[in-house]
């Protein structure tokens, strides 16, 4: 890394672009940073010489309320889009950890994917245009303000879990939804030989849940664990759905062998919320947290083997795991940081030898860029490295932080 | 257009084509080639050769044999495309995915199918129906179109209001590209989301030879209403004002009265005929919420001056309701031997005026106009009636078709909301996008498809060559 490092905050898509040009020809490498959120996943850049924040590229460019349409900067934080769409009854199903810091460009970026994408789809679903600068400073649109659009390739949805290697968003337009009128929290912890039928419930509820969630440890959260952890579920809807989906919750678990189901109303998406922060929550340098995403049926069976091997090697496991999506989000960590680091990157051979697309979404452990971050490559990864050669053929920016050395 | 090929050229590449696929899978005779000569837009030039693969292996041999022969491929669905985007311009293979129509997996649990490209739509539901799932995107040609056609225009419908357009739908792809190799995308895996590039695509980056989609649960409840009102403006701002009250039905449609007559005649659908125009409102979900949804749209529409509203009361009444909406285009052959679909997309409040436009369009150019489309989209669909033999009329309903698309444009709105660009509305898209926006499309093109063989003469500008797009 060079010794001097410029950090640079340009205010408008004139000012990237202008800085990306410069930096381009002179083959300076760029680091693009929004709000630091998602700073655990991918890799270091090879080497920096300009910071690239998107924190004064700040604010909404158009709320077209009657439309259900928003379009805001890239650098504008989720809970402000977040708190306005809610003000006019709408939203976007986000589920970006630490919305108040989270970034609308760096969630897009990142390719976030929240616990309700199976009742709501996936961000990258709401996104109907963008404004992305080019590695070469060319400042290209896509998409627009209407809902349907099929003129052309869908460059938006491409920019999206890029992870700032083919360009820098600098404007996403969204379209939004009617937001439900109320949400409803449900905590029960699992006694003994509980979980699976417990699981296999939630999983066929008439009343399909927003989230639903089998977490075992993640103490700083809503509820404790019994002796196989804990479920926690999100239902949103009317008044008079809740009233059913809470009868048949309670009832389903109750078959299940769950005696008791604590309800959270005040409050509820609150609670939510800090369980998708907990994705991304370290307990300082001595822990890691992985994803993975096997199909849904598989994935508590998953996270049971995975919490024997955490166990085999001396580490502690914690795990939440998405019971509509299939989607098992890891945290591994030890009490002794020095303990940690020594254990860690065996562990992670272990791991990627049994789960080799898990990818690594929270660390501030110092040697992270030796863990496997972005688990094995897909087969399409010459495809890949081909669009970042067309699209940055000097490897500008954020060089190496990608999957496959992107 | 005409493209003469040199008769040793063809045998050449007849016999290439019949040794990696047998004599069966491979048509040359001109009876056979004029078959694929055109879509339900237009018509193209005659391929050179059709192609009917069993297997993602068969098409990767055909890229191989197009690439070694210098011709280009084309990949059909059911040729069903509104703007000529499955119709070879100058020769070229056309893959017809006939024999490819297989639903190869179905995973209940984690609701999922592995389907082949050239499934049926509707067979896809049909399929799944008995395990209460379906596939959500139902364009209206969707009992004859295909799943990979679909794919490749990211096709809409009358549900994808809430349910998204295909692009939503799709997890993965098997994908044979312009080298004839093999790869997947999900969109589940690390990397670029590949999946949405191709998705929508038009067949220009690679050629899908299996997808998984998303399947859904069949709503517990479903409850469709028809509002007829006396006047177009009426219903297009109850339209929007359904939108801005934050309720987003499953399904909202307009008719006007020229299309009404002509379903009513054809289908006795259930539609009033003396209405101006007619809402078509489908909302499904739980019972409870539907059953609120039902007094807050008909508080609005009310305010709009309805003149009617009905609930469907059965099944067979919301079927012939929507078999009617489906099949609106194909009945207006009683008024007139061709009809021209225009496909443009306005933010929803700027219906009205877009309707208005579209009116004011037909009368000035003497055309008869029939609207039926996807009003909470803002999708518009207005049918532009002629008779091709009459020269005058063709000229009338290309001019027609032309101030719609710039009123769409100047709204705020865009050239296809979900047809697709093909060969009609490639020179268009100069009218909605720079040219560094077209060049960051083209960055995308250079890789998959670096010799424009597949589809080539689609999307693209015709005059678009390499340097132009590619910036210094």
């Amino acid at each position: 890394m060079n010794a001097v490092q410029h950090r640079l905050v340009p205010e408008n898509a004139q000012a990237v672009a202008s800085v990306l040009a410069s930096c381009d020809r002179a083959s300076e490498k760029v680091q693009i940073v929004g709000g630091g959120t998602l700073s655990g996943m991918g890799y270091p850049p090879e080497r920096v010489d300009v910071t690239l924040s998107t924190a004064a590229l700040t604010g909404i460019v158009a709320n077209e309320r009657s439309d259900l349409v928003i379009a805001a900067q890239a650098g504008t934080p989720i809970r402000d889009i977040a708190v306005l769409l809610a003000a006019q009854s709408q939203f976007v199903p986000f589920d970006a950890p630490r919305a108040q810091y989270a970034t609308l460009g760096g969630t897009l970026a990142a390719g976030w994917v929240g616990p309700r994408r199976h009742r709501y789809g996936r961000v990258r679903d709401y996104l109907i245009g963008s404004t992305i600068v080019l590695a070469d400073g060319t400042i290209a649109r896509a998409g627009g303000m209407v809902v349907k659009n099929v003129a052309g390739y869908d460059m938006s949805r491409l920019y999206a879990g890029s992870f700032g290697t083919l360009g820098v968003l600098v404007q996403a337009n969204l379209k939004t939804i009617p937001l439900p009128p109320h949400a409803r929290l449900f905590v029960a912890r699992l006694p003994e030989r509980t979980r699976d039928r417990a699981i296999a419930q939630l999983a066929t509820l008439r009343v399909e849940p927003a989230a639903a969630f089998w977490v075992d440890g993640f103490h700083a959260l809503e509820g404790e664990d019994g002796d196989e952890g804990r479920v926690v579920v999100l239902m949103e809807g009317s008044d008079a759905l809740l009233e059913r989906a809470t009868l048949e919750l309670r009832s389903s678990l109750g078959r299940a062998g769950v005696p008791e189901t604590h309800i959270v109303d005040a409050g509820a998406r609150e609670s939510f919320e800090r369980i998708v922060d907990a994705y991304i929550a370290c307990l300082g340098e001595r822990s890691v947290t992985y994803r993975l995403y096997p199909p849904a049926d598989a994935a508590p069976g998953r996270a049971l083997e995975l919490r024997e091997l955490t166990h085999r090697f001396g580490l502690r496991s914690e795990t939440i795991v998405d019971v509509m999506n299939g989607d098992v989000a890891l945290r591994v960590s030890d009490l002794d940081a020095h303990a940690f680091g020594s254990k860690i990157e065996q562990f992670d051979d272990a791991l990627h030898a049994v789960e080799p697309t898990a990818q690594v979404v929270a660390s501030e452990h110092p040697s992270r860029q030796h863990l496997r971050v972005w688990g094995a490559p897909p087969a399409s990864i010459e495809h890949m490295r081909a669009l970042k050669a067309r699209f940055d053929p000097k490897r500008t920016l954020n060089p190496g932080c990608f999957i496959g050395g992107i | 257009m005409i493209v003469e090929r040199p008769p040793k050229a063809m045998a050449m590449l007849r016999e290439r084509l019949v040794e990696a696929l047998g004599n069966d899978a491979v048509k040359t005779a001109p009876e056979d080639l004029a078959v694929y000569a055109f879509d339900a837009y237009t018509d193209g030039g005659l391929p050179s050769a059709v192609v009917l693969p069993s297997s993602t292996r068969d098409v990767s041999a055909i890229v191989k044999v197009a690439r070694d022969c210098g011709e280009a491929i084309v990949a059909r669905g059911a040729g069903t495309g509104l703007c000529g985007g499955a119709v070879p311009i100058a020769g070229g293979i056309v893959i017809s995915f006939a024999r490819m129509n297989r639903v190869l997996e179905i995973d209940e649990r984690n609701r999922r199918a592995r389907v082949q490209p050239g499934l049926i739509n509707l067979a896809l539901s049909r399929e799944v129906a008995n395990r209460g799932l379906f596939y959500a995107p139902d364009p209206s040609s969707q009992q004859i179109s295909t799943i990979g056609g679909n794919i490749a225009t990211n096709a809409g419908g009358p549900h994808c209001l809430s349910y998204g357009t295909t692009i939503n739908h799709v997890l993965g792809l098997e994908i044979v590209d312009s080298a004839g190799d093999v790869f997947e995308t999900s969109i589940e895996g690390a990397g670029y989301d590949l999946t949405a590039a191709f998705v929508g695509s038009e067949g220009t980056l690679g050629i899908v030879t299996s997808a998984w989609v998303r399947l859904m649960a069949l709503p517990e409840s479903v409850r469709v209403w028809v509002a007829a009102f006396d006047d177009i403006e009426s219903a297009s701002e109850a339209v929007s004002a359904i939108i801005a009250a934050g309720i987003l039905p499953t399904a909202l449609e307009m008719m006007d009265a020229v299309i009404t007559k002509v379903v009513e005649a054809a289908f006795h659908a259930g539609y009033p005929t003396d209405a101006a125009a007619v809402l078509l409102v489908e909302n499904a979900g739980f019972d409870e919420d539907v059953e609120a949804s039902e007094s807050s749209i008909q508080k609005i529409v009310s305010a709009h001056g309805v003149r009617s509203w009905r609930s469907a009361r059965s099944q067979s009444e919301r079927d012939a309701l929507w078999a009617g909406r489906k099949s609106a285009a194909g009945a207006t052959g009683r008024i007139a031997p061709n009809y021209y679909t225009q496909d443009v997309c306005v933010p929803r409040s700027r219906l009205p005026e877009a309707l208005h436009a579209v009116g004011e369009a037909a009368r000035g150019n003497g055309i008869t106009v029939g609207n039926v489309f996807h009003a909470g989209d803002g999708n518009l669909h207005p049918l532009l009636m002629y008779d091709r033999r009459d020269r005058k009329q063709v000229a009338a309903v290309v001019e027609t078709g032309n101030q719609i698309l710039q009123c769409a444009i100047d709204l705020g709105g865009t050239i296809s909301g979900e047809h697709g660009i093909g060969w009609e509305k490639r020179e268009a898209m100069t009218r909605v996008y720079s040219t560094a926006d077209l060049a960051a499309m083209a960055r995308v093109r250079d890789v998959f498809d670096p010799n424009r063989m597949l589809n080539p003469e689609k999307i693209f500008p015709a005059g678009m060559r390499c340097p132009e797009v590619t910036p210094p």
